[in-house]
């Protein structure tokens, strides 16, 4: 059973960490799809790269702010 | 035809995401056999290894079943969640907000938690040394196992990103075996910050493909993706560390 935990905690700190970080990247990705669906597929692949890249410096800075 | 602009990425990042991981398994294992010799290292270490062989077989022929365009919006966002998770990490460590991996120190302090548990348990003591082994190998194993699929399901890289894990395997099995030491020497940080970049450019990559953007460049936009991460990250962490001085 300690093992089966141990999996399920490694999984979920691989890929939800960081709740914030995680919340972001879900919310740009559905903006990006809506972007396309809505026929501007380059629009919304600008709108990922740019999301994903404030996205990230974002949490970086909140975890240092919050350091601090 | 394997696409060299897309594959040499994909190995790549198999192997230098499983570079780290395989040295901070190599770890654990040369705690165990520090403390209870290589046997219950080696069986521990076997028996991970096939359970992690069991998962990716079990695995390959599920992803197949997948429409190839879902398969791809599915992998490059669990791509952005773990490589713009560990670039996150990496950026915070180099900022010197969040402490540096220390490979001497995880020894140090694993020995000590396996022996005072061993010392308990006298009648068992190779087994709770060997299911430390296959407890650490198969942990960092699943990482493995995941970046390895990640890079190379969506263009049928699984092979070449297998081979790239594999390297690594081989290289940090041949070096620990030498040296008889945690490899603390590896530059394990700036390893993760390059993995987080790789893997967060096949992230936008893959979804975007997967929601049918057509990007400029096509397989090339990879490499334009990495210098922005790169430099986001890079910029991230020196913002992040003038915050924490002016603290």
């Amino acid at each position: 059973m300690s093992l089966l935990r141990d999996i399920l905690a490694e999984l979920f700190s691989m890929f939800a960490g960081d709740a914030g970080l995680s919340t972001g990247i879900i919310l740009i990705v559905a903006a990006a799809a809506l972007a396309s669906q809505f026929g501007a597929p380059l629009i919304g692949g600008a709108l990922l790269l740019a999301g994903c890249l404030a996205v990230l410096a974002g949490a970086v800075l909140f975890a240092a702010t919050k350091k601090k | 035809m394997l696409s060299w602009s897309m594959a040499a990425p994909a190995i790549a990042s198999a192997f230098v995401a499983s570079l780290v991981e395989v040295v901070e398994a190599l770890t654990i294992v040369l705690a165990v056999v520090a403390l209870r010799g290589w046997r219950p290292a080696i069986a521990g270490t076997l028996a991970a290894l096939a359970a992690l062989c069991a998962m990716v077989i079990l695995l390959g022929p599920l992803l197949e079943l997948v429409p190839l365009h879902a398969l791809q919006i599915a992998i490059g966002i669990l791509l952005l969640l773990f490589g713009l998770g560990w670039l996150r990490k990496a950026s915070l460590r180099a900022a010197g907000i969040v402490a540096l991996h220390d490979e001497d120190a995880i020894f140090a302090a694993e020995k000590a938690e396996l022996g005072a548990e061993v010392a308990r348990r006298a009648a068992s003591r190779d087994w709770i040394a060997g299911m430390a082994a296959f407890k650490a190998v198969l942990l960092e194993g699943l990482e493995v196992v995941f970046i390895v699929i990640a890079v190379g399901a969506g263009r049928g890289l699984l092979v070449p990103a297998g081979l790239g894990a594999l390297g690594a395997c081989i290289v940090v099995l041949i070096i620990g075996a030498a040296v008889h030491r945690p490899l603390s020497q590896v530059p394990e940080n700036t390893l993760k910050f390059v993995v987080g970049v790789m893997l967060s450019s096949f992230g936008v990559f893959w979804t975007g493909e997967g929601l049918g953007v057509p990007w400029p460049g096509e397989d090339l936009a990879l490499f334009g993706f990495g210098v922005l991460f790169l430099s986001t990250g890079l910029l991230s962490a020196l913002a992040a560390r003038r915050i924490g001085t002016v603290a």
